[in-house]
């Protein structure tokens, strides 16, 4: 009996001293790289989708181009992460209506932009070159732009992701060659917030008034 | 000589600024901006050469002189300013960047920089004296707002003086003659090809705050090492957990 509860605590301790925290680094080892290889999956699926946008939306009219745009974004951009980091404390003070406008201002600030790149976009290559797991919830996919023609110099991205809400890995910024989109509007935003006394409908007007 | 003690002057005087502008504080994440109001000026006035000056001949340029042709004088414009890389790397005892510039700048000096015989294969990080600065600790400074120069910060601005102070030292009268024609030529080389970013940026609701911030983001970019990139990553990771919890 004492040989038998001697062996079980034997195994017992082994099972936990070795076996266990083997298998779990592991598994999240392997949880790990299925969720770097995941984000990758998703860039590279939406810059084809891009693509494709690009040569489809040709023979649209512009409502419908910036309609499908508009829903590409919505896809894979976490907007609603965008809208709070680019008003920092402010966002507390919006009302739902103007949070829900102001989401709106920054969806159309980015399919502008997407429009104005899009036909440059379709005739360069994107390669991925690394991605790494940075803390608990983000992930860094680095990537860069080539012009297969060699007219223009290769431009270095660096996507940041995170899972929504929703259980859906999103973009939260992106870096091109070092200039974060996140920041900058920030620093924008947070600049006609703190002139105004926080004031969202200002900047909310001053969005209206670029359209 | 007079001339010298005037550059010396300048360079000593904006040094100075910069290091009183940042005394004490080694963190280059605080973008400072004391001169805001006169900046903005400046930058209206910049807004107004450009609009009426550079951007039409830019236009003009990009209209009349083929892809091929711009591709060769931005080549040539590229090489004129390897020799302040080569200068700037040996200061800050970058001997790669040292060895690859210099054999860059010999052997495209083969067709005076208007063909890249290399084409493009060889990686050079452009050096400036600011950066040399910068590899000093000496602080980046108020950010200024330079008529026609545009954005620099502080520190940068004391580092082009010297760069230029340099060029027409170490080259011969007829060099000096060529640049006055060269600088006009970059300036508007540059701006064609920018275009795109640039009338972006003039449409967004503050183009002031929006071309510092992508200045200052670039310039520490380029200058400062993978330890403030590590920190600056670290800092901004933590704030984006926040935001995500």
């Amino acid at each position: 009996m004492r040989s038998f509860y001697n062996k079980f605590k034997i195994k017992d301790l082994l099972y936990f001293v070795l076996i266990l925290p083997i298998s779990i680094t592991l598994i999240s080892n392997g949880a790990c790289a299925d969720k770097l290889e995941k984000s990758n999956t998703i860039i590279q699926e939406m810059i084809s989708k891009a693509k494709v946008n690009a040569i489809e939306t040709l023979k649209l009219d512009q409502n419908e181009k910036s309609l499908r745009i508009s829903s590409l974004i919505k896809e894979y951009i976490n907007l609603n992460f965008m809208a709070k980091a680019t008003t920092g404390s402010f966002w507390k003070k919006a009302t739902v209506l103007q949070r829900e406008r102001y989401k709106n201002a920054l969806l159309q600030e980015i399919v502008k932009t997407v429009e104005d790149h899009l036909n440059t976009l379709s005739t360069l290559n994107y390669i991925s070159t690394d991605s790494e797991l940075r803390g608990k919830k983000l992930i860094y996919v680095r990537g860069r732009i080539e012009d297969p023609n060699n007219n223009k110099p290769p431009v270095n991205l660096l996507w940041k992701l995170a899972t929504n809400n929703e259980g859906n890995l999103q973009i939260l910024d992106l870096e091109i060659e070092g200039i974060s989109l996140v920041s900058s509007h920030k620093a924008e935003t947070m600049t006609i917030l703190r002139k105004n006394k926080g004031d969202f409908e200002v900047l909310l007007d001053k969005y209206n008034k670029k359209k | 000589m007079m001339k010298n003690f005037k550059y010396i002057l300048i360079t000593l005087f904006l040094v100075s600024l910069s290091l009183g502008g940042c005394s004490g504080s080694k963190n280059v994440t605080k973008e400072s901006d004391p001169f805001e109001n006169l900046n903005r000026h400046v930058f209206g006035f910049n807004k107004y050469v450009d609009q009426k000056l550079v951007n039409p001949l830019s236009k003009a340029y990009v209209r009349n002189i083929p892809n091929g042709a711009r591709k060769s004088i931005s080549n040539h414009l590229d090489w004129m300013e390897l020799p302040v890389t080569i200068a700037n790397s040996t200061f800050q005892f970058d001997l790669e960047n040292t060895i690859l510039a210099s054999a860059k700048f010999m052997l495209n000096g083969l067709t005076l920089g208007f063909y890249d015989l290399d084409n493009g294969e060889t990686e050079i990080l452009k050096k400036d004296f600011g950066s040399t600065l910068a590899k000093l600790n000496v602080p980046e400074g108020p950010f200024l707002v330079v008529p026609f120069l545009g954005p620099k910060m502080t520190r940068d601005f004391s580092g082009y003086f010297v760069d230029r102070q340099n060029m027409t030292k170490v080259s011969s009268t007829t060099v000096n003659d060529i640049n006055l024609i060269e600088i006009p030529i970059n300036v508007i080389d540059t701006r064609s090809k920018l275009s795109n970013a640039i009338d972006k940026l003039y449409n967004s609701p503050d183009p002031y705050t929006k071309m510092k911030s992508y200045y200052i983001q670039n310039r520490r970019k380029n200058v400062y090492n993978e330890k403030y990139h590590n920190i600056k990553n670290k800092n901004k990771d933590e704030e984006f957990e926040k935001l995500l919890q």
